[in-house]
């Protein structure tokens, strides 16, 4: 449909559709229910799963002091058995970690350096997900798809314009796209057609930098994960050797903008 | 030996001795990665930044580890405003603070060449010259804070 309207848009002329790209192109308030009420079955089918397995194939732009974006690749995979099991490993050019949960202790260890520092944890996923944060400064990959559909998820209250794209294939399946802008940040959502409305694929664009750095996500899920108890809990592989994990300080979140990938095995 | 090569030697010894991009940048923001969260955007960037703020904060005392982080963020400015004097002047904060012991506290990125392995109860260190460091996860990434002997 929005596409439709704005193919007719450049049908009528070359100056109108200078005009219509120069307006406002969403204001507050033109929000498609369709496309909320996608983004809530979403979340509550998200919150029906209570083992899966996800690999997320993931681009982000990072902006340089000149203001240039450069694109860094990671794959990321989750092993997630609700409510307290847990199994992360991230795959990017500089670290290789696995995180490990399984109720009482998490773990990260550090394959390229074979250090591995573990620490008390909370006694659920979500529990975990906050200590990560605030605790330890550690971003938990692929958060939003614990957080959809749970009161935690700040996403439908932000949001000021949602828009239905139409359908759309990811790597051969049916979804539908949809478009939603919220404060500082546009993003895009491809969501399976049918009875298993899973994200397939997410786009997100900052605003707040003039690069505008992206990042996206491609989605390939597992609904009914073979697993192991025991892969939950970290056995230390020969040689690895056992460090501590830095928490978080007050001083270091005020800290000064300027900031380095460095130190990075 | 003519002015211009002894020029070049003491930019070539600047290059070796910074054994990385002179002009390397800094990477100051990335992409928001969650929709949820907004607070995760800068958790990365908080980490980083503490780890960048305290190599810069000791860069005094510590130059022995942090030379090639010094005359990187520096070098911009030094080659802008002329070559030979600033370009001594690194030279010589980095001959001149190899003897010095690094601060207990402070944090590096990477391990001054030699270190050996000891673990004190449980725990991995890194023992460099005189200095003991301990290894520690900052975010995903791995620094090593200077700390005193452990026992």
């Amino acid at each position: 449909m929005y596409k439709r309207w704005f193919c007719s848009i450049l049908i009528l002329g070359f100056s109108l559709s200078l005009a219509a790209q120069s307006s406002p192109a969403q204001k507050k308030g033109d929000i498609d229910p369709g496309a909320m009420a996608a983004l809530d079955k979403m979340g509550a089918y998200l919150r029906t799963l209570n083992t899966f397995q996800v690999k997320s194939v993931e681009t982000t732009d990072d902006v340089l002091d000149n203001g240039q974006a450069v694109q860094s690749d990671r794959v990321v995979e989750i092993l997630a058995v609700r409510p307290n099991r847990l199994l992360v490993e991230i795959k990017s050019d500089d670290v290789h970690p696995f995180f490990l949960y399984n109720g009482k202790n998490f773990t990260i260890y550090g394959q390229l350096i074979n250090y591995y520092a573990t620490v008390p944890a909370p006694p659920t996923i979500a529990g975990l997900i906050d200590d990560l944060e605030d605790k330890y400064g550690i971003d938990m990959p692929l958060v939003d798809l614990f957080l959809w559909g749970s009161p935690q998820s700040t996403a439908d209250q932000a949001i000021t314009s949602a828009i239905d794209i139409g359908p759309s294939s990811v790597g051969g399946t049916t979804c539908e796209q949809y478009a939603f802008r919220q404060n500082g940040l546009d993003w895009q959502v491809w969501i399976q057609q049918g009875n298993y409305p899973l994200p397939r694929k997410l786009v997100m664009t900052t605003l707040t930098e003039d690069a505008r750095p992206r990042h996206s996500k491609l989605l390939t899920w597992n609904l009914a994960p073979s697993f192991n108890d025991a892969a939950f809990t970290f056995e230390p592989p020969k040689d690895a050797q056992k460090i501590t994990i830095a928490e978080v300080t007050a001083s270091a979140s005020n800290d000064g903008k300027k900031s380095e990938k460095g130190g990075v095995k | 030996m003519n002015r211009s090569i002894r020029h070049l030697l003491s930019i070539t010894f600047i290059v070796l001795l910074a054994g990385a991009p002179l002009l390397a940048q800094n990477r100051n923001a990335s992409a928001r990665t969650s929709v949820n969260k907004s607070a995760n955007v800068n958790s990365n960037k908080n980490v980083n930044a503490n780890v960048n703020k305290n190599v810069n904060v000791n860069t005094n005392q510590n130059v022995n580890v942090n030379v090639n982080k010094n005359v990187n963020v520096n070098s911009g400015s030094y080659y802008g405003g002329g070559c030979c004097y600033h370009s001594n002047t690194a030279a010589v904060v980095a001959t001149t603070a190899i003897v010095t012991a690094a601060v207990v506290g402070s944090r590096v990125n990477t391990l001054p060449p030699a270190c050996s392995v000891v673990v004190v109860n449980g725990l991995t260190y890194q023992h460099c010259g005189s200095t003991w460091y301990q290894p520690q996860f900052v975010g995903t990434s791995t620094t090593y804070v200077v700390v005193v002997a452990p026992r």
